[in-house]
């Protein structure tokens, strides 16, 4: 990739928009908009900038039902939106799963047609951040907002993530480069952190790397617990560090003025799964006996916090909300998706926003082909492949003004730089008009 | 401008001079999650082209065990796990050496080796699966065709009809 | 639509109606002095009439609840109840869901809520909520006291720009007064540290709680806001710190008061937290004695009660470095939630129980501050809900105070440590409330104390914000009837918001959304651009947001129910 030129023909710039990628939620991007295009983005990075500067050869402009040769063709919104509503009206046990890349405002309805017909409601926390919750509700959540971090951090840590590249912006924006109030100089002033068995991007920009080695974590995180609590390690090498290099970390750790702890999938994929984010919070626990230390997980699409906040307020429970009792049921392991598929439970499935047939394991994947499937989003991807309704929504925060939540909670009202595609529909309205004709068939039947 | 042919990879070892003794099948630990080639291509949605299976097709190894196979950058390479098998590319990782450890970037491919089990924790396992990698012959799949292949919802109606 | 509220015994004592069986009438959603024949009679016949109530501080919606509702699913489990044809399901106990809190709030017959604290950066989120909670109007207090363009007005004794700074930060947040938690504290939790007393200066900051304090009750008295300031001391929980809560009453004493409805420059909020004597938990006994007698004997400031009322429950506070000490003290899982440039602020679970020697005290004092303050127009219910204990036991407290016979049963058969009778003074008094003083310290005084003089009474032009209790105070002593009236208050016979019946016979009849009740300041403007051009360097190179992603949109805050102050007076 070469020198581009840079874009000089545009009719306005919109400022301050809202990224819709990653859970960083930059909200200081500037959309560049000709003919109701976005010809060009300011300050976003990579990720950003690729997600706004959309492939359009793929977007999904039209409602699609399967014909009897099980190609997707072209339907009249009426004739989808009713076809939607039948299969869920008629479902025993519905699934409407996704929601982490849509606004707040198109889980309203989603959740009241949950309710309605007793549905189990999950988003991707499910497959991401799930352990993470689960360790918050065994041990607590010692949090912040990310400026607090610009301001006054001068050790930042990064654990089972790779923010380079997942959140390309969170070292530039948030953590490590930015100059803050107590931290002049910016960089220069902290000390950079990564704890991972690869030498990855965000390793090689640090201060110290720790190469612990694989599903070593847990075992080097309470290493370091037990020098903090004074105990002497018996072991010379432990998961693959040196113990000198750990006594050194953990005096390290002790002497800092404020550091901040951020912890990726890569703690929750692994095997000890929520018990090595359990291990991780108490760590930062402990250290709060000696000075200040916080932590944070680092969240990956731009609403899934919000979906679990939303889910929180609205009925109590964060992800994996069963309804079919009539009353919130949340039970990890039985009312979460990958379960659910995987027994073969569910008998509709509806995803919006989301793609498992990008994200999920073949072996949860392999239910959707007995069971219909109903899509809203905005590009063709792997699940469209497995779609028998195609929906197709706007793109919030660029075609869409919609809420979402960043991943330390900062709501943030995203807006739109230029109008949907004509044919396209906004999530919100889609989900309202699955409600309504769902309320119509229930009524009806009554 | 943000769109790609395939990552940039570079080419940090010779295989052939190298000195290491070769095998037919390696034995490895599979990692899978995101990066930022994956990333910038599915959520820009270019999915059903050639520059996914690029950046999602693919097997980020150490370049001493693509020496041990006599593999080199995007040659073919057969991912087997538990849960089943997966012909993606095989290309010299960024983050190397990391040898006895392969990278899939979470993707359709990565999907049909990981495992499903979520031990009653709601999350998948999609890090540290043992695998085995050896060499093939065969092309890796677009995203379409692997779905096909692999999920067959619609192409088995057809075949009932026949 | 017109009714008539037939024939009840009413209690309204902003207007000196001390159960007079009377009829109350209202048209339109407002109280008015008569109906045309056609109205709709509701026959309450010596039924236990008063205003809805209003509640001066609870903790019912924003990022804290939020936070303790995803990291308490044990808490969410308790108080499930399935949907009905009018309401949602409910669920959680300490931290119910948004419906569930208008639902129960409704159920006891109250109609205004104060959210007590709001960080401005998140405030959109506690108007989310607020969205999602039905049958209540709700006014929220932004959080000032550690905020650094605050902390920076003051070092500089700024104090109309720091007016202007708050107008207008009243504006973008859709806040309704000023709250300080633990001034110069929660900053210095930023750094794992606290500040003692209330000249033990933010590190870095050379700037005191007194400070900010006098500064920012200069700055609402000169903007005449409907509230005082709504101040959580320094040293909150700590034994030895009535005097801490006696030095920040104190400084206030010259400040001069610009409003004529309320009474108080500062309200001191969950007295009960702060009035303790001793050096250690050990050693710890009742500070009420001094306290109370400070307030009987000025009038600039009111206070509510903070009631321990023995429950597991929630403690959730902008008082960061308390909730530290707390998870030191307890073991039990610690939530903190630091908020940039403008408040820490933390969770922790707490049991407390009455076979607990401390909380046992914790109980008693709450009862002694209400019990020996003399004037209950100085006095408000709360439990600082969910820190002492839920809402939801309102009628409880209420029962405690209007039966001296209830309390001593409590004392003499241990359903509290002998320590509530040793360490206070609460055995000795024997001081029942009345329906009046109740009606006082759960309506017309918050009201006062709010500055809302649309509600908390019957007077014609008033809201038409109505509880019935199925309770005759004619043929009935409340002060050998603990049980029956705490059930009564508990499910109110009706519950009128607005003029809409939206509970009857204890069940909800009809939901409806609730306001959004903000101070909106005219007169200011100019001021307020000029302070907001002269930060705006400093917020653009701190804060992690941009300004215009910053502020409350209007849509957030519908359907609002804004007050409009004259500060030019």
């Amino acid at each position: 990739m070469g020198y581009e030129e840079p874009v000089t023909d545009y009719d306005k710039i919109v400022e301050n928009c809202t990224c819709a990628f990653c859970g960083s939620n930059c909200d200081d991007l500037d959309c560049l908009v000709k003919d109701n295009h976005v010809v060009a983005v300011r300050h976003a990075c990579r990720l950003g900038a690729s997600k706004i500067m959309e492939d359009e050869d793929q977007r999904l402009k039209v409602p699609m039902m399967r014909n009897e040769n099980g190609e997707l063709v072209e339907v009249e919104w009426e004739t989808a939106l009713d076809a939607a509503a039948e299969l869920i009206a008629n479902s025993v046990r519905p699934l409407f799963y996704g929601w982490s890349e849509t606004s707040i405002e198109a889980m309203k309805p989603g959740l009241e047609l949950t309710e309605l017909v007793g549905a189990v409601i999950d988003n991707q926390a499910t497959i991401c951040h799930g352990p993470t919750v689960q360790a918050v509700q065994n041990v607590g959540y010692p949090l912040m907002t990310l400026g607090e971090v610009k301001n006054r951090a001068d050790m930042v840590v990064y654990t089972g993530s790779n923010p380079m590249n997942a959140h390309p912006r969170h070292l530039s924006r948030y953590t490590t480069f930015p100059k803050g109030w107590f931290r002049k100089r910016g960089r220069y002033d902290r000390t950079l952190v990564t704890w991972d068995p690869k030498y990855s991007d965000t390793a090689k920009l640090s201060d110290i790397w720790i190469p612990f080695e694989e599903n070593g974590d847990y075992e080097f995180v309470n290493a370091i617990r037990a020098v903090l609590k004074g105990k002497k390690l018996k072991k010379d090498v432990i998961a693959g560090i040196p113990t000198e290099d750990i006594y050194e970390l953990t005096e390290k750790m002790k002497n800092t003025q404020f550091g901040a702890l951020f912890f990726g999938l890569g703690l929750t994929h692994t095997l000890s799964k929520q018990r090595n984010i359990d291990i991780a919070i108490q760590l930062v626990q402990d250290l709060n006996k000696y000075t200040k230390w916080v932590l944070l997980p680092m969240r990956g699409h731009f609403n899934v916090n919000g979906f679990n906040i939303f889910m929180s307020y609205e009925m109590g429970f964060p992800y994996g909300v069963d309804f079919c009792r009539g009353y919130p049921r949340y039970m990890i392991g039985e009312t979460t998706t990958i379960d659910l598929l995987n027994r073969k439970e569910a008998d509709v499935f509806l995803v919006i926003a989301a793609d498992p047939g990008a994200h999920f394991p073949s072996g949860a994947n392999m239910h959707l082909v007995d069971i219909p499937v109903i899509q809203i989003d905005i590009h063709w991807g792997p699940t469209t492949e497995l779609a028998d309704i195609v929906l197709p929504g706007t793109f919030i925060g660029v075609e869409t003004a919609g809420t979402s939540y960043r991943m330390d909670s900062v709501p943030l009202n995203m807006k739109k730089a230029i109008d949907p595609p004509e044919t396209c529909r906004e999530d919100e309205w889609i989900v309202t008009e699955l409600l309504n004709r769902v309320k119509k068939i229930k009524e009806a039947s009554k | 401008m943000t769109y790609i042919d395939k990552p940039s990879i570079s080419n940090v070892i010779k295989f052939d001079e190298l000195n290491v003794a070769k095998v037919d099948q390696l034995k490895v630990m599979l990692n899978t999650g995101t990066d930022i080639y994956q990333g910038a291509c599915k959520k820009r949605g270019s999915t059903l082209k050639d520059e996914y299976r690029k950046v999602a097709g693919v097997a980020y190894m150490d370049p001493k065990d693509m020496a041990k196979l006599g593999v080199g950058n995007w040659d073919s390479v057969l991912v087997k796990s538990d849960w089943g098998a997966v012909v993606v590319y095989s290309a010299h990782s960024r983050d190397a050496p990391h040898e006895g450890m392969i990278f899939i970037p979470k993707g359709p491919w990565a999907n049909v080796i990981v495992s499903n089990e979520t031990y009653c924790c709601s999350d998948p396992t999609y890090k540290g699966i043992e695998a085995t990698v050896e060499k093939s012959d065969k092309e890796v799949l677009l995203m379409a065709d692997l779905m096909k292949e692999v999920y067959q919802k619609y192409t088995k109606k057809v075949k009932e009809v026949d | 639509m017109e009714y008539i509220l037939k024939n009840g015994i009413v209690y309204d004592p902003i207007n000196e109606v001390n159960g007079e069986k009377k009829d109350v009438m209202f048209k339109d959603g407002k109280i008015v002095d008569n109906v045309s024949d056609s109205a709709k009679v509701l026959d309450v016949t010596d039924k236990l009439v008063m205003p809805a109530g209003v509640d001066v501080h609870c903790h019912l919606a924003g990022p804290k609840l939020c936070l303790g509702r995803l990291y308490r699913p044990e808490d969410e489990r308790r108080g499930v109840k399935p949907k009905t044809d009018i309401t949602r399901a409910e669920t959680g106990f300490s931290i119910p869901s948004c419906p569930a809190t208008g639902y129960r709030y409704s159920r006891m017959g109250y109609g205004t809520v104060v959210e007590a604290a709001v960080p401005p950066l998140e405030a959109k989120h506690t108007h989310e909520e607020i969205i999602a909670i039905p049958n209540i109007d709700i006014p929220t207090l932004p959080l000032f006291g550690n905020n650094w363009f605050v902390l920076q007005f003051v070092k500089e004794g700024n104090i109309e720009d720091l007016a202007a700074f708050v107008s207008a930060w009243l504006k973008i947040t859709k806040g309704y007064g000023v709250k300080l938690v633990n001034p110069c504290g929660s900053e210095a939790w930023g750094w794992g540290m606290n500040v003692h007393g209330i000249d033990d200066p933010a590190p870095y900051w050379d700037v005191t709680a007194r400070e900010v304090i006098r500064g920012l009750a200069e700055a609402n008295e000169m903007l005449g806001l409907p509230h005082s300031i709504h101040v959580h001391p320094n040293d909150l929980g700590h034994p030895g710190n009535f005097p801490t809560t006696l030095n920040t009453i104190d400084c206030m004493k010259d400040i001069k008061k610009n409003s004529e409805y309320r009474n108080q420059t500062i309200h001191l909020t969950h007295a009960q937290f702060h009035c303790y004597d001793g050096t250690s938990w050990r050693d710890v006994t009742s500070g009420v004695e001094p306290v109370a007698d400070y307030i009987n004997k000025h009038d600039h400031v009111t206070m509510d009660m903070g009631q321990v009322t023995l429950d597991e429950t929630t403690t959730m506070t902008a008082d960061g470095p308390m909730e530290y000490d707390l998870y030191e003290l307890t073991g039990l899982k610690w939530a903190n939630k630091d908020i940039e440039l403008e408040t820490a602020s933390g969770l922790v679970p707490f049991i407390y129980s009455g076979r607990n020697p401390v909380h046992s005290l914790q109980w008693a004092i709450g009862l002694e501050l209400a019990l020996t303050i003399k004037d209950t127009w100085k006095v408000a219910l709360t439990t600082d809900s969910p820190n002492a204990g839920p809402f939801i036991r309102y009628p409880r407290v209420i029962s405690w105070l209007m039966s001296n016979q209830r309390r001593m049963e409590m004392m003499d058969n241990k359903e509290v440590h002998s320590w509530a009778a040793r360490k206070s003074s609460l055995a000795t008094l024997d001081r029942d409330y009345d329906f009046y003083d109740i009606a006082t310290i759960t309506r017309a005084g918050p009201s006062k104390i709010y500055g809302f003089e649309d509600r908390g009474h019957l007077g014609v032009g008033a809201l038409a914000d109505i509880a019935v209790y199925d309770l005759e105070p004619n043929n009935f002593d409340p002060s050998i009837n603990a049980a029956a009236v705490e059930q009564a208050f508990g499910n109110a016979l009706y519950t009128i918001k607005d003029g809409e019946v939206l509970v009857k016979d204890g069940e909800i009849v009809k939901v409806v959304s609730s306001r959004h009740v903000w101070s909106n300041v005219q007169g200011f403007e100019d001021e307020e651009k000029r302070v907001i051009e002269q930060i705006m360097p400093m917020f653009n190179k701190y804060y992690t947001v941009k300004f215009e992603n910053y502020k409350v949109h209007d849509h957030y805050a519908e359907p609002s129910c804004e007050y409009k102050i004259n500060a030019s007076k």
